[in-house]
């Protein structure tokens, strides 16, 4: 998600555009963010819808200390958290995630193609965790959030965070190398490799 | 020395995510076993891989970006920007004043002998002495 720090203090000071812009432009991060965390694409747009009113009110607070991006996917944490609590009904996962398109596609595509192929792979795998372990990792290994931030969102101790964290990556590398007749290293090694090669920010 | 068994289940976790006396114990060891080294590159990278789906987008609803946007200028107007509500008001009577004047001008296309002071009595009873004088400027 790239912002520039201009649109946000033009949307700070009350340009319209420029607040449609930021949502333009951060809408697809944030329902993505959304669907790994609730599971289901009807609830996630209502978070993403949710999200955005929370931004209205609360830009005008938004000092610049983090990124834009950081913020926006703090706010996405709490607003799915608080989504997830009011909801007494839970929906099967499975199957419930849309296929991804990668933002910053490779300019190889055969390595485009490999790296879609494994998002997808590993999108299914996450989907697939039970939901405690999916937040947990989805917050922490996806979004870069420390164990701290997720165990204030989740109201966890860090402790509990960390058990539900390995186990979610115990059992995603074991299913993630069943999945590919063999250990996990191949491709996971190889697009690691070429991101880190060609500069990209993960 | 902590032996294979205790050492695994430290495996999963990132150097950070350690106590300073977990971190010593796990690299002691790994420096030391083959197996548990593998383990713990494959988590590496696993970790590293996770990273890079924050690079990848799903595709949201047809119309997310429009309903948000309602909402948003729906929330605007009710309560955070007054200049939006007095603009909203502003523009809601001049739309008034428009179409009470060309109601007007169409009951003066019909024959005054038909119809005398009919236009006048088309007037609504809640327009302004301003907005008259806007409909006196659009005869």
């Amino acid at each position: 998600m790239e912002v520039d720090r201009e649109l946000v203090e033009a949307a700070q000071a009350g340009d319209r555009w420029a607040l449609e812009e930021l949502v333009r432009r951060t809408h697809r991060s944030v329902y993505t963010c959304a669907l790994r965390l609730v599971g289901n694409p009807d609830d996630a747009a209502d978070v993403t819808q949710d999200v955005y009113l929370r931004v209205v009110r609360k830009l005008g607070g938004f000092r610049h200390e983090a990124s834009f991006a950081t913020w926006l996917n703090r706010v996405t944490t709490n607003v799915a958290m608080s989504s997830l609590k009011r909801r007494t009904r839970r929906i099967a996962v499975e199957g419930a995630m849309v296929p991804l398109e990668t933002r910053d596609p490779a300019p190889d595509p055969s390595e485009r193609a490999e790296a879609v192929l494994l998002a997808r792979r590993l999108e299914k795998l996450v989907a697939g965790l039970p939901e405690g372990q999916r937040q947990v990792l989805v917050l922490r290994d996806v979004y870069g959030q420390s164990t701290d931030e997720v165990a204030t969102a989740m109201g966890l101790t860090p402790g509990a965070v960390k058990v539900r964290l390995f186990r979610a990556r115990e059992r995603l590398k074991a299913e993630l190398g069943a999945t590919e007749g063999g250990p996990c290293q191949g491709q996971v090694v190889n697009l690691a490799g070429r991101r880190r090669a060609s500069g990209r920010r993960s | 020395m902590m032996g294979c068994h205790d050492i695994r289940q430290l495996l999963p976790a990132r150097l950070e995510e350690l106590t300073p006396l977990e971190a010593r114990a796990r690299a002691l060891h790994v420096a030391g076993c083959a197996r548990c080294a593998a383990e713990a590159a494959s988590y590496s990278r696993l970790v590293q891989t996770l990273a890079t789906m924050a690079n990848l987008e799903a595709t949201p609803p047809d119309g997310t970006v429009e309903r948000i946007l309602v909402a948003i200028g729906r929330r605007r107007v009710r309560a955070t920007d007054p200049r939006v509500m007095v603009a909203a008001g502003a523009g809601g009577a001049l739309v008034a004043t428009v179409m009470v004047a060309r109601a007007l001008r169409q009951r003066r296309r019909v024959p005054a002998a038909a119809a005398p002071g009919r236009a006048r009595a088309a007037l609504p009873s809640v327009v302004s002495a301003g907005q008259t004088a806007v409909l006196a400027r659009l005869k």
